[in-house]
C-alpha cells in the first residue's frame, strides 16, 4: 500500500532530523571520517614528521602478522584483560555483597570504594608509583616488615612483577564499576525471594547460589562485556605505569599503536595495528550491541 | 543488639574498605609531610609535622595553575558543547520517527565502545591539517569523539525514562514539539543532564592520550599531561610535590563526591550498566 | 461543539495493522465509548483523533475541518490520559493553567479560570501542591481540570478511571456523566471496562482486532449484539454461546446441538442451514420446567441473585441467573427452558453476524439524545 504521510508527520520528521543534525555533523567529522581514514592510512607508509606517504597495499598487514611484536602485544593485551577483569569481578561482586549488608557508615564506605574509579588515571598512577617506590615506598616496607621479602622488590621493572602490578592497579581502579553495577542489581532483588528460600530451609550459601547469582546473571554478562571492551583498549594506565616495559613485556595493542605512530613514526603501520585491534574488539562489540538491541526490543 | 558476629563482620568490611582507600589516604598524607619525613624508616603514618609548603611551591613555582586553568576551560567547553548537542540529539533519537533513526542509535553505541587509538592518528593529521593543533580548541574537538557518544547514550536512556504521555499531554494542551521540550521534557531531564554533565566533565578532566598526542606546549597543556611532565622532566622526583598535585587535581572530583554523588550513581544506572 | 468523523481510517505500524479502514461518525455533543479488549485499536484510534498518531490513510474530521495535518494543539481538543500525565514539576494550579498559558491567555484571566475549575472539581485547597503529593483520585481530578479549563470542542478520555479503586471509579462515573450533561460537549471515551461504557455512553463503538464490530446505543449493543464477538464481550456473566447446526423445515428455523434442539427465529435472509451458534443471556434461562435436561455444576451466590452454571447432556455449559432465594445443590438434575424469543443466532466463526430479524417494535431507545432537548449549561469554568 502506498503510504501518504500527513503534513504533520513530515514536519515532525523534519524537526527530528534538524535536532539530530549537529550530532550527525560532528560524528561524521570527528568519528566516521577518521575511522575510514584510519583504514585508508593502513595501506600506506606514512613518515610521521613529514607526513609523506606511499601506497603499500596490504604489506603493513602482512608485516604485522609476521612480526613478533603484534603477537606479543596481543598476548599481553589478553593477559592484562583477563587478569584484571577477573580480579575486578571477584572483588567487585564481593564488595557489593558486603556493601549490600547493613554495615556501619555504609554511604561513606560506598564513597570510599567508588573514589578510585573516578580519579584520573594520572593520579592513580602517581600514587601507586609512590607506593611501589623501591627505596621509600610503603609497600616494600610493609612486605619486609611482615617478612614476606628480605630485600625491596622491583614492582614495575622486572617480570612478572610488572604485569602483576599493572593488573593489580587496574583491578583497584576499575572494580568499583562492578561494585556499583552489582549493588544496584542486588537492591532490586525482591526480599520475598529470600524469605521464601528461608522458609524452604536454604542457608546463606544456598541462598547466594540459588537466588543471588541467577538474579545477577544478566547484569554480570553486561558488566563482563563492557569491562572487557574497556580493558582491552586501556592505554593510560599501562602506558603511565610501565610504558610497556620491561622490554615490551607489558606492551598491549593500544601501546603498540602509539609507539608505532609517535615513537617509530610509522603512521601507516600504526593504523594497521589499530584496525586489526578494532576488528578483534568488534566481536565483543557486536555481541554487546546485539544484546542491547534485544533488551530494547523486549 | 550488637552481636559479636556483627561487630566482626563490620570490622572486616571496614578493613577492606580502608585498604582500598589507603592509596588515596597515603597520597593525602604524603602531600602534607615535610620532605625529610618521607624518607624516615619506619615511615610515619600520620605526619609528625604538617606542612603546606608543597602546595605553596606547586602553585607558585610550577605551571600547575596554568594547567589547572587549561583543564577547567577544556572540560567546561567540552561538557557544554557535548551536553547541548547530545540533549537535542537524544530528544530526536527517542521521540521522533524518521528513516535511519535506529541505525544511528546503534552507531552511537558502537562509537561509545570504539578505542581512542583507532581515531587518534587520523584526528592528529586532521587537526594538524586544519592548523589548530597544540591548542585547547583542538582538544575540545578530540574530546567530543568519546564524550559525545557517551553523553548521547546516557541522555538517550534518561530521555526514554520520561513518560511519553507527558509530552503528549503538553501537545494536546497547545504546545509545539519544541515548546513541550522546553516546558515539560527539559525540567524532567534536568537530573539526567546534570549526571551526564558531571560524567562528561570528569571524563574530560581525566583524559590523557589525546592531550599527550595533540598538545605539547605548556600554555595549552591540561593537568593530566602537565603533571605527568613534572614527573618526567624533574631530575629529582619530589613525591610530596607530586602528591600535592594529585590532591589538587582531584579537587573537582572531591567536590562532586561531597555534594552531587547521587547524580553519579544515577548516571551509572542509566548508561554504564543497563546499556 | 463538533461532530467527529473517521472516514476509512487505517493505521499501520510496520507490517501490523492496528486499525482497519475505520468509518465512524460521532454526533455533536455525544458521549461515545470506544470499547474493546487490549490491543483492539481503541487507544490508537483516540490518539489519531488527538494528533498524537498519524493515520496511514483516511481522513479524520472534527467539526467541519479535516484535521489530519493539524498539530494536536490546533485541533481544539483536550485529552485526559490513563497515567494522568500531570507535569511533575508544576503545581496543581500551574498544571491546570498550562493549556491557557499555551494559548496566550493573560495571567489574571488564567488564574481566575484555574480557580473556577478548581472549585468545580474541589481542588481549591490543593492548588499549591505538586502532583506527587496528591492521592490517585486527586491526581485524576487535576487531569480532568486541565482538560476542562479550556472549552475544547471535543474531550478525549483514555481509560481515565482505570487507575482508581472500585469505589472511586463508581463515583467518578457518575461525576463524568454529570459533567457531560452540563458541558454538552462531544466526548470520546476509551475503555476496556464494559460497565463504564454501558453506564456512561450515548453510543458504544465496540472494537476488536482493529475493526469496528458494532456502533450502537448500550441497550442495543446488549440486546442485539451485531456479531458473536460483541455478544461474548458484552454482559457479565457472559452470554452462553453454543455451537451447533441450523436447519429449516417449512419456514421454521431450528437450532440443533447435542442435548439441545429448539426452534429459533425469525431470521434474516442471510441465514442458511448449516453450522451456527446459539446465544442465550443468563437471564433468559429459566430453571424448573422445560424441554432441556441439565445438571447443576456451580452455584455462585452474589447476594441478590445466584449465578448457576448448568451442564447439558451434550457437554455444553449454560449460565443462568436467578433471584437469590432460588438455589439448587450441586449435581441436581433440572429441566430448563431457553427463551426462544430472546435467543440469538450467529453465523459460524468467531465474528459470525447476528442473524435474528430486528424486533418490529424497537424496544430500545438511546439513553438520552444529546441534542436540542438538553439544557445548554454554561461551561464549567472558562467563560
Amino acid at each position: 500500500m502506498s503510504r501518504q504521510k500527513t503534513l504533520l508527520e513530515r514536519r515532525y520528521a523534519a524537526l527530528g532530523l534538524t535536532l539530530i543534525a549537529p550530532t550527525v555533523l560532528i560524528f561524521s567529522a570527528v568519528i566516521v571520517y577518521p575511522l575510514f581514514s584510519a583504514i585508508y592510512l593502513s595501506f600506506y607508509n606514512v613518515f610521521t614528521p613529514t607526513l609523506e606517504g606511499e601506497w603499500v597495499g596490504l604489506s603493513n598487514y602482512a608485516e604485522l602478522l609476521q612480526s613478533g611484536k603484534f603477537w606479543n602485544a596481543l598476548k599481553n593485551t589478553l593477559i592484562w584483560t583477563i587478569g584484571s577483569l577477573s580480579l575486578q569481578l571477584i572483588f567487585g561482586i564481593g564488595m557489593a555483597l558486603v556493601l549490600h549488608q547493613n554495615i556501619w557508615f555504609r554511604s561513606l564506605a560506598r564513597s570510599l570504594i567508588l573514589f578510585p574509579y573516578f580519579i584520573s588515571t594520572v593520579v592513580a598512577v602517581l600514587v601507586w608509583k609512590w607506593l611501589f617506590n623501591d627505596l621509600y615506598g610503603i609497600l616494600n616496607h610493609l612486605l619486609m616488615k611482615v617478612g614476606i621479602i628480605d630485600f625491596p622488590m622491583d614492582f614495575l621493572g622486572t617480570m612478572p612483577n610488572a604485569m602483576i602490578s599493572v593488573i593489580m592497579v587496574g583491578a583497584w581502579k576499575y572494580f568499583p564499576f562492578v561494585v556499583i553495577a552489582v549493588l544496584a542489581r542486588l537492591q532490586s532483588i525482591p526480599d520475598a525471594l529470600y524469605e521464601a528460600a528461608k522458609i524452604d530451609g536454604a542457608g546463606p550459601i544456598a541462598r547466594f547460589f540459588d537466588i543471588t547469582l541467577p538474579q545477577l546473571r544478566d547484569v554480570l554478562v553486561v558488566i563482563v562485556m563492557l569491562r572487557a571492551i574497556w580493558d582491552f583498549k586501556e592505554f593510560d594506565l599501562i602506558f603511565l605505569l610501565t610504558g610497556g616495559g620491561p622490554l615490551n613485556d607489558t606492551q598491549t595493542l593500544p601501546l603498540l599503536v602509539y609507539q608505532e605512530a609517535f615513537a617509530l613514526n610509522d603512521m601507516g603501520m600504526a593504523s594497521a595495528y589499530a584496525v586489526v585491534m578494532m576488528l578483534i574488539m568488534l566481536v565483543f562489540m557486536i555481541v554487546y550491541i546485539r544484546r542491547t538491541k534485544d533488551d530494547e526490543g523486549s | 543488639m550488637l552481636t559479636f558476629r556483627k561487630i566482626l563482620f563490620n570490622l572486616m568490611a571496614w578493613s577492606i574498605v580502608l585498604a582500598v582507600a589507603f592509596p588515596l589516604f597515603w597520597m593525602l598524607v604524603t602531600s602534607v609531610k615535610p620532605g625529610f619525613e618521607l624518607f624516615r624508616r619506619p615511615p610515619t603514618i600520620l605526619p609528625e609535622t604538617w606542612t603546606f609548603e608543597h602546595y605553596w611551591k606547586l602553585l607558585s613555582e610550577t605551571n600547575f595553575l596554568i594547567y589547572f586553568r587549561n583543564s577547567i576551560i577544556l572540560s567546561s567547553a567540552t561538557t557544554l558543547v557535548v551536553v547541548a548537542v547530545a540533549t537535542l540529539g537524544a530528544f530526536s533519537l527517542v521521540r521522533f520517527k524518521y528513516r535511519g533513526r535506529e541505525s544511528l542509535a546503534f552507531l552511537v553505541l558502537f562509537t561509545y565502545l570504539l578505542p581512542s587509538v583507532v581515531l587518534i592518528i587520523p584526528l592528529y593529521l586532521l587537526l594538524v591539517g586544519l592548523g589548530v593543533s597544540n591548542t585547547i580548541f583542538s582538544l575540545v574537538i578530540a574530546y567530543t569523539t568519546f564524550a559525545l557518544p557517551y553523553a548521547l547514550w546516557l541522555l538517550r536512556s534518561f530521555m526514554a525514562g520520561i513518560p511519553e504521555d507527558l509530552e503528549s499531554a503538553a501537545l494536546c494542551d497547545g504546545a509545539t514539539r519544541m515548546g513541550a521540550f522546553r516546558d515539560v521534557i527539559l525540567p524532567q531531564l534536568l537530573p539526567g543532564i546534570i549526571s551526564t554533565a558531571l560524567f562528561t566533565f570528569i571524563l574530560s578532566w581525566n583524559e590523557y592520550l589525546y592531550a599527550l598526542v595533540l598538545v605539547n606546549s605548556d600554555s595549552s597543556r591540561p593537568l593530566t599531561t602537565g603533571v605527568m611532565n613534572m614527573l618526567i622532566s624533574s631530575f629529582n622526583i619530589e613525591w610530596s610535590l607530586l602528591m600535592a598535585a594529585s590532591v589538587m587535581m582531584s579537587v573537582p572530583l572531591i567536590i562532586v563526591f561531597a555534594f552531587l554523588q547521587s547524580y553519579l550513581t544515577r548516571g551509572f544506572g542509566a548508561g554504564g550498566v543497563k546499556g | 461543539m463538533a461532530e467527529v468523523v473517521f472516514s476509512k481510517v487505517q493505521k499501520k505500524f510496520g507490517a501490523f495493522t492496528a486499525v482497519h479502514g475505520l468509518d465512524l461518525s460521532i454526533a455533536e455533543g455525544e458521549f461515545v465509548s470506544l470499547l474493546g479488549p487490549s490491543g483492539c485499536g481503541k487507544t490508537t484510534t483516540l490518539r489519531m483523533l488527538a494528533g498524537l498518531e498519524f493515520p496511514s490513510s483516511g481522513d479524520i474530521q472534527i467539526g467541519d475541518r479535516v484535521v489530519n495535518d493539524l498539530a494536536p494543539g490546533q485541533r481544539d481538543i483536550a485529552m485526559v490520559f490513563q497515567s494522568y500525565a500531570l507535569y511533575p514539576h508544576l503545581t496543581v494550579g500551574d498544571n491546570i493553567g498550562y493549556p491557557l498559558k499555551k494559548r496566550g491567555v493573560g495571567k489574571a484571566e488564567r488564574l481566575a479560570a484555574v480557580a473556577k475549575t478548581a472549585e468545580l472539581l474541589q481542588l481549591t485547597e490543593l492548588l499549591k501542591r505538586k502532583p506527587r503529593q496528591l492521592s490517585g483520585g486527586q491526581q485524576q481530578r487535576v487531569a480532568l481540570g486541565r482538560a476542562l479549563v479550556r472549552d475544547p470542542q471535543v474531550f478525549l478520555l483514555d481509560e481515565p478511571l482505570s487507575n482508581l479503586d472500585a469505589k472511586l471509579r463508581g463515583y467518578m462515573r457518575v461525576e463524568l456523566v454529570e459533567l457531560h450533561r452540563r458541558l454538552g460537549r462531544t466526548m470520546v471515551y476509551v475503555t476496556h471496562d464494559q460497565l463504564e461504557a454501558m453506564t456512561m455512553s450515548d453510543r458504544i463503538a465496540v472494537m476488536e482486532g482493529g475493526k469496528l464490530q458494532q456502533f450502537a446505543p448500550p441497550a442495543q449493543v446488549y440486546a442485539e449484539p451485531a456479531n458473536r464477538f460483541v455478544a461474548s464481550f458484552i454482559g457479565t456473566p457472559g452470554m452462553t454461546l453454543i455451537d451447533g447446526d441450523l436447519s429449516q423445515t417449512g419456514g421454521v428455523w431450528t437450532f440443533n446441538a447435542p442435548g439441545l434442539s429448539m426452534p429459533v427465529g425469525p431470521l434474516t435472509d442471510e441465514a442458511t442451514a448449516g453450522p451456527a451458534c446459539l446465544g442465550v443471556r443468563p437471564e433468559h434461562v429459566s430453571i424448573g420446567t422445560g424441554p432441556v435436561q441439565g445438571v447443576i455444576q456451580v452455584v455462585e451466590k452474589t447476594g441478590h441473585e445466584n449465578i448457576v452454571i448448568i451442564g447439558l447432556e451434550g457437554g455444553h455449559r449454560l449460565t443462568g441467573r436467578v433471584p437469590a432465594p432460588q438455589s439448587w445443590s450441586i449435581g441436581e438434575s433440572v429441566q430448563l427452558t431457553l427463551e426462544a424469543e430472546h435467543a440469538h443466532i450467529f453465523g459460524a466463526g468467531p465474528h459470525g453476524a447476528r442473524l435474528n430479524r430486528p424486533h418490529e417494535t424497537a424496544p430500545l431507545k438511546t439513553k438520552h439524545n444529546p441534542d436540542k432537548t438538553k439544557p445548554k449549561l454554561q461551561k464549567a469554568a472558562n467563560e
